[in-house]
């Protein structure tokens, strides 16, 4: 089950971090000198800047932090030589054409990887010298404004090494060659017995989609859209478009949760909590390409497909339904008044679904994890909840806290850092991944590369 | 007989509008209706929905729901009932507000089509103005201009003549949908637009206006059955001749529900007595005003089940 997955992984990755934090000294993010040294130097009277006011997680690290584990050191070492190799590879004259473009896309991948990392220890080279000079130097006056300069110099090139730490983990974390997509969002409300809360909070999670949505300068089509009786939202599917638009929501699919207390002016008996629930689906928008659809494949019914059409009847009715037979997908629109525009919408969402199913059948972890994430659609199932009664919303994967809930669902900032920290967190589980996974595969390398140097 | 039948539909209008409980309407009305009053207190859209639907349904209305849904969300400024701002269906409708929706649910008990009540429709990407009896585009006549479109791409003009030189001709335009909609996708085209009814005319004359378009449109009062030659002096050759004529028999008219048969212009409908009057006469006219360039079909939209007749003209 991927949740176990997720939860494995991340605890594995809390024990990293924390092994890590242990020799982590000061505050603010950098190493002292002393501080390198070992942990008999430790600075504890900085203050834990991950206390004050800012949003309280469960495991809290840093990219760079990742440096420091030792199956990441190995991977670098790997790809250092990997990179070695092809360099070495490239050099020679016989190697083919098509093993040459295979060779240089690898070299461009890899260099700036390998650069980052030369450039790291040429910074920690610098900082050794620098501590040398530092304890070197005696009492003297001249000595002490030696010191001084040092000690501006060591930060310099510890915050220097910082940066550079957490840019080649970024660089590290495989990618996602889904995340600049354009999205299909969909919201559909939960079911309750009783009451509308489940459609009022979809409808206000959709307000806050299209809040995020502005916020991040993205183009927000509705693409369809059904209100309940009361006043809420049944559900809505809406086109997302724009910069990476999936890298920052494809975490947001799930249930989510929501808790209230209703209005005023009930008994004491009502004041108890209530809880709905909503879920979100997103799903990548396909290359065209990728998507064909033989016309013979769709049944599409209209007004018209139930009887009698053209000049001998009026109709207002302009909802369209098509089915993919082969599949048996479906997508309708009643958008708009026009026919052929609905057909248009309801063609889009259908393709949207497809290439959802097609990427399934490649049998990819990662969608089958997405589905798995709605299919259920239990309270066991949540990735979210949103407590108006105690105004805080918890993302349970995380941890990550947020206060303000009001300000929250206007969906912009505090959204954005949840995502962002959410997106965190995946991106070191996929570094985490990969490096475990080529770790167990460099024992079966076949000694090919080790021959290479000839 | 055209008289009686502008009298009837001026009636039958009237019987609509004047549909008030203390109303008073002829003996000549074509259908008896008195109307609910308007509520005392204030109601939401969504009750006033509520409200109308059961009342259509009561009095025998075709599509109830889709009725009282497209008259309330066009009063609240939406096209669709989806489309309403959210939160205004379930706010109190101002005073105001509740009589316009009351008048015009009105005019719908008399079956006037939903299109001439709220005096508007949407054709693939237009919003036209509707007004009786002038026809009504139908859904699927917005396929017709897609086969058109294509059609334009497939076969330019030889020679390199680029759109800017072509015309086309529509017989029969109605409140202007075909030749409006050929004309927003492509920028460079012009055309001619011919109909018997002076009504559809001068409907055809706002909605290119309207959008902007009337500088690539001309449109003329002709019968094509009576006037062939001033249809063919009206522009040199056109490469393209579209239409949607009317194609159904005429024993079939008088079944057609009371939306078609009380609002809309028979003229637009009635095809004769094999249904291929019009048709005919359009074909037969063709070769004269299309030119001597590409080839010669013509797509006809006929029927319940939507056949497209490709007929070749050679």
């Amino acid at each position: 089950m991927f949740v176990n997955g997720w939860c494995r992984i991340w605890t594995s990755c809390r024990r990293v971090i924390y092994s890590s934090r242990k020799r982590r000294i000061g505050g603010g993010g950098w190493r002292t000198l002393t501080g390198r040294t070992g942990p008999k130097h430790a600075n504890t009277s900085g203050a834990q800047p991950w206390s004050s006011g800012a949003p309280s997680r469960f495991c809290h690290s840093d990219f760079g932090d990742l440096y420091e584990n030792v199956s990441v050191q190995k991977y670098i070492q790997q790809l250092t030589e990997e990179h070695g190799n092809v360099r070495k590879k490239l050099q020679h004259l016989y190697v083919s054409e098509s093993e040459r473009k295979v060779l240089q896309m690898r070299h461009t991948e890899l260099l700036p990887l390998v650069t980052m990392f030369e450039r790291i220890q040429e910074a920690q080279k610098d900082l050794e010298e620098l501590s040398l000079l530092y304890n070197s130097a005696g009492s003297k006056d001249e000595d002490e404004q030696l010191m001084e300069l040092c000690k501006e110099e060591e930060m310099q090139i510890s915050s220097k090494i910082v940066d550079l730490r957490k840019d080649l983990m970024e660089a590290l974390v495989p990618q996602d060659p889904l995340d600049s997509s354009n999205i299909l969002l969909e919201v559909i409300s939960g079911r309750t017995t009783g009451g509308d809360i489940c459609q009022r909070f979809t409808s206000e999670m959709f307000e806050m989609y299209q809040g995020f949505a502005s916020y991040m300068n993205w183009d927000f089509e509705v693409l369809s859209c059904s209100d309940s009786e009361y006043s809420g939202l049944h559900h809505a599917a809406v086109k997302i478009a724009g910069e990476n638009v999936y890298r920052y929501l494809k975490h947001e699919g799930g249930t989510h949760r929501v808790q209230i207390i209703p209005e005023v002016g009930l008994s004491s008996r009502m004041q108890r909590i209530h809880t709905g629930t909503m879920t979100v689906i997103i799903l990548p928008q396909p290359v065209e390409l990728d998507v064909r659809i033989d016309p013979k494949d769709l049944r599409i019914d209209t007004f018209r497909s139930r009887g009698a059409g053209g000049q001998s009847v009026n109709t207002t009715d302009s909802a369209v339904r098509i089915v993919h037979l082969p599949t048996g997908i479906t997508a309708e629109c009643q958008q708009t008044r026009s026919q052929l525009k609905n057909r248009d919408t309801a063609m889009k969402v259908l393709k949207f679904r497809l290439y959802e199913r097609m990427m399934d059948k490649e049998n990819n972890l990662r969608h089958r994890a997405r589905k798995q994430q709605v299919g259920m659609r239990t309270q066991s199932d949540r990735i979210r909840t949103y407590n108006f009664s105690q105004d805080r919303v918890t993302d349970h994967r995380t941890g990550y806290e947020a206060r303000d809930i009001k300000a929250f669902m206007r969906g912009g900032e505090p959204l954005y850092h949840l995502v962002c920290d959410v997106l965190k967190h995946s991106e070191m589980e996929a570094l985490l991944g990969a490096v475990e996974s080529s770790s167990s595969s460099s024992s079966l390398k076949p000694p090919e590369l080790e021959q290479s140097a000839d | 007989m055209s008289v009686f039948k502008s009298v009837m539909w001026k009636r039958a209008l009237n019987a609509g509008l004047m549909c008030q409980p203390k109303g008073t309407w002829g003996v000549h009305a074509v259908r008896r209706c008195s109307a609910p009053a308007v509520p005392v207190n204030r109601i939401t859209a969504l009750q006033a929905m509520d409200i109308w639907k059961r009342h259509f349904m009561e009095r025998g209305v075709t599509e109830p729901e889709h009725s009282s849904q497209h008259i309330i969300a066009h009063l609240l400024g939406a096209k669709t009932i989806e489309s309403v701002e959210r939160g205004k269906l379930t706010e109190l409708l101002s005073p105001e507000k509740t009589e316009q929706v009351w008048k015009l649910c009105t005019r719908r008990l008399s079956r006037m089509p939903v299109q001439y009540v709220i005096e508007e429709w949407d054709f693939r990407d237009l919003t036209l103005k509707m007004r009786p009896p002038v026809f009504i585009p139908r859904p699927e006549t917005e396929e017709l201009v897609d086969l058109v479109l294509a059609d334009l791409e497939r076969f330019p003009k030889p020679g390199g003549v680029v759109d800017a030189q072509r015309s086309f001709m529509e017989v029969g335009c109605g409140s202007g949908a075909i030749s409006l909609s050929l004309l927003k996708s492509r920028p460079q085209l012009r055309a001619v637009a011919v109909d018997r009814s002076l009504d559809a005319v001068n409907l055809t004359r706002e909605n290119a206006l309207r959008l902007g378009l009337q500088d690539r449109l001309q449109v003329y009062h002709v019968d094509v059955m009576k006037d062939a030659e001033t249809v063919l002096d009206l522009c040199g050759p056109v490469s393209t001749l579209v239409s949607n004529p009317p194609y159904l028999f005429s024993e079939d008219m008088k079944s057609l529900e009371p939306e078609i048969l009380r609002f809309e212009d028979h003229a637009a409908l009635d095809g004769g007595d094999d249904g291929l009057g019009v048709i005919k006469q359009i074909l037969a006219l063709a070769p004269q005003i299309l030119s001597n360039h590409g080839p010669r079909f013509c797509i006809l939209q006929k029927d319940e089940s939507n056949e497209h007749l490709d007929m070749d003209l050679h």
